[in-house]
């Protein structure tokens, strides 16, 4: 296969020399180049501003521009044109020169021009084709990274935007919030007191009909007090942040019931199986949800029935298989009411939790250092003598409002505030209940601790 | 000498209302006097006309003051007395709805004596107008 006509500027003033090189090469390789002749660098300018050339094999001695003034020109004008100097043979130097300042190669002048000679024109064209696609890719490049960089800024420019919209978002809220504590809250106030003020100069009207209804007024302003209250804890907590610490939440519990009558004997018994394991939580948040979880527990008895509670923890063997074992094959059902009933029965599901206790007994002594394995899961049971809850509205619950029974006082709220926190500690919630059975709520989080 | 006056800065008439049913069933007839905004609490403390009469409008011992006022919020109200040379020491007890920590840092950094916030139910209205007699009229010792 013919390669394609090599079109040769060549640049020399002297004429003898240019015809000895120009028949040297074309004798060799006949029709493989095509010559055009030029005596001095304008003359040179001039052909390539008219016609288009392969390379330029340049004399360094010509009459308008001698020595290095000579390539630095040509590589300047033609930045794009292969170029081979001719040197003279004491001056090999200026040659390597050249080569340092993008000329492709050098020939000596004077040498047999041949074989050589037409190989060098050809690996300077070669070369030069190269250095050109490089730049190319490099000059691509260098366009890329600057389109990534400006990419990245406009990113970085919507983040920010998006930010400081979200931003106004959450602060739009408050000030919602807060206006709904205002606001609505204080009409509630002036309904809820006149009603009273008017009950207690009732007692001595005898109008038992209209005492009522002023009673029912006041029950119904404060349970809006309620409602509204709830909600508000609920959008706070679902807004704000939970860092999470280890919290000793035997003592958290002990602390809870400590502080509300209501959680104490007589009236009802709350017995927490201890020793529990500290847990990954927030401990406001964790004190919302055991009492929401201890009233509910106190609260949903049959008339008559003494509220009793039981409290423990039960730890899931391994982390990861647990996320996909189903409810039902976690821990055994109960085939009778009894094993439900938390207190005074010998079949209560202690083994669970003495299973716990001795792991935690064997595990003291040891005090291992804290490895890198996951941290194991623990499920704190609450479990109580209720009216239990039917399958069918067990996951209904857990949502705003809901109520099953409305014999019972309530907003409806207490759950989904106890879901919401537990999924923001990365836990999980649940429970197991039959009508007429008692419930057992449970609250999965992570142990605080490594075992043993 | 008479009983400390009490002057309660509050736009809300139902919370007047009911502040003022309290304080009768609580027995406590020290004299309360009202303003229903910040501009009259000020005219009423500076003494301006028509509060220029001390036997009718006697200096308060005790301001409650809300917060949400109109024209010039409680804040204004109660950095303009932390201003005024005469009134600086006067006790200032801010009773309000709001429960925004802001609020209550704010309050105390412009000189607040006390933070109260309403109760909701009069049950507790009742509790609270109790302690603010026993330990503000009763037990504390105010300046002269």
């Amino acid at each position: 296969m013919k390669a394609p006509v090599v079109r040769i500027l060549l640049v020399e003033d002297s004429l003898s020399d240019a015809l000895l090189l120009q028949e040297s090469l074309s004798e060799d390789r006949p029709g493989d180049f095509e010559f055009t002749h030029a005596e001095c660098w304008a003359e040179a300018a001039r052909c390539m501003h008219h016609n288009q050339f392969d390379m330029l094999l340049l004399d360094l001695s010509l009459p308008d521009i001698t020595g290095r003034d000579t390539f630095l020109r040509a590589r300047a004008e033609a930045p794009h044109l292969p170029i081979v100097v001719l040197t003279g043979e004491t001056n090999e130097a200026l040659g390597l020169d050249a080569v340092r300042h993008g000329i492709q190669d050098y020939l000596i002048k004077g040498q047999a021009y041949g074989r050589q000679t037409v190989r060098s024109i050809r690996f300077a064209i070669e070369r030069k084709q190269v250095e050109e696609a490089l730049q190319h890719t490099e000059a691509a490049l260098r366009e890329s990274e600057q389109q990534l960089r400006e990419w990245n800024a406009d990113l970085e420019r919507r983040v920010a935007e998006r930010t400081a919209t979200l931003e106004e978002t959450i602060s739009d809220l408050e000030d919602f919030s807060h206006s709904i504590t205002h606001d609505l809250r204080a009409p509630l106030r002036a309904i809820r007191s006149f009603a009273q003020i008017l009950g207690e100069e009732c007692v001595t009207c005898g109008r038992p009909r209209a005492q009522e209804h002023i009673n029912r007024i006041t029950s119904a302003a404060a349970r809006m007090d309620k409602l509204i209250q709830d909600v508000l804890q609920y959008s706070k907590l679902a807004r704000s942040e939970l860092p999470l610490e280890p919290v000793d939440v035997q003592a958290l519990l002990r602390g809870i019931i400590e502080s509300y009558p209501a959680f104490q004997p007589p009236e009802v018994e709350i017995q927490i199986e201890g020793p529990l394991p500290r847990l990954l939580g927030n401990e406001a948040a964790l004190t919302q949800c055991f009492s929401n979880l201890l009233g509910n527990a106190i609260k949903f008895v049959p008339p008559g029935t003494r509220p009793s509670v039981r409290v423990w923890a039960e730890r899931l063997e391994d982390p990861k298989a647990e996320v996909r074992i189903p409810e039902e094959g976690r821990s055994p059902k109960p085939d009778k009411c009894d094993e439900l009933l938390p207190i005074g029965t010998d079949q209560s599901p202690v083994t669970k939790h003495q299973s716990f206790v001795t792991q935690r007994a064997t595990r003291n002594t040891q005090n291992a250092p804290p490895s890198s394995s996951p941290l194991p899961t623990v499920r704190l049971w609450f479990a109580d003598n209720g009216v239990g809850i039917p399958k069918d509205a067990q996951e209904r619950i857990f949502k705003m409002f809901q109520r099953l029974d409305k014999s019972y006082d309530g907003t409806g709220v207490g759950l989904t505030v106890v879901r919401k926190a537990v999924e923001k500690m990365g836990g999980k919630v649940g429970l197991e209940s039959e009508p007429g059975c008692g419930s057992r709520f449970w609250v999965e989080l992570r142990a605080a601790d490594q075992p043993g | 000498m008479n009983a400390t006056a009490i002057l309660y800065v509050e736009d809300e008439e139902t919370d007047v209302m009911l502040l003022q049913h309290v304080l009768a069933k609580a027995g406590i007839h020290n004299p309360v006097r009202t303003a229903r905004d910040g501009k009259v609490a000020m005219d009423y403390l500076a003494g301006h006309p028509p509060f220029d009469d001390r036997q009718l409008h006697p200096l308060p011992g005790l301001v409650l003051l809300d917060l949400n006022l109109p024209y010039l919020s409680g804040f204004e109200v109660l950095e303009w007395i932390r201003q005024q040379p005469q009134l600086r020491r006067l006790p200032v007890v801010i009773f309000t709805s709001s429960n925004r920590p802001d609020d209550i840092i704010r309050a105390y950094d412009a000189g607040a004596n006390a933070y109260l916030v309403k109760p909701n139910a009069l049950g507790d209205l009742m509790t609270l107008v109790l302690a603010l007699r026993d330990f503000w009229l009763i037990q504390n010792r105010l300046p002269h």
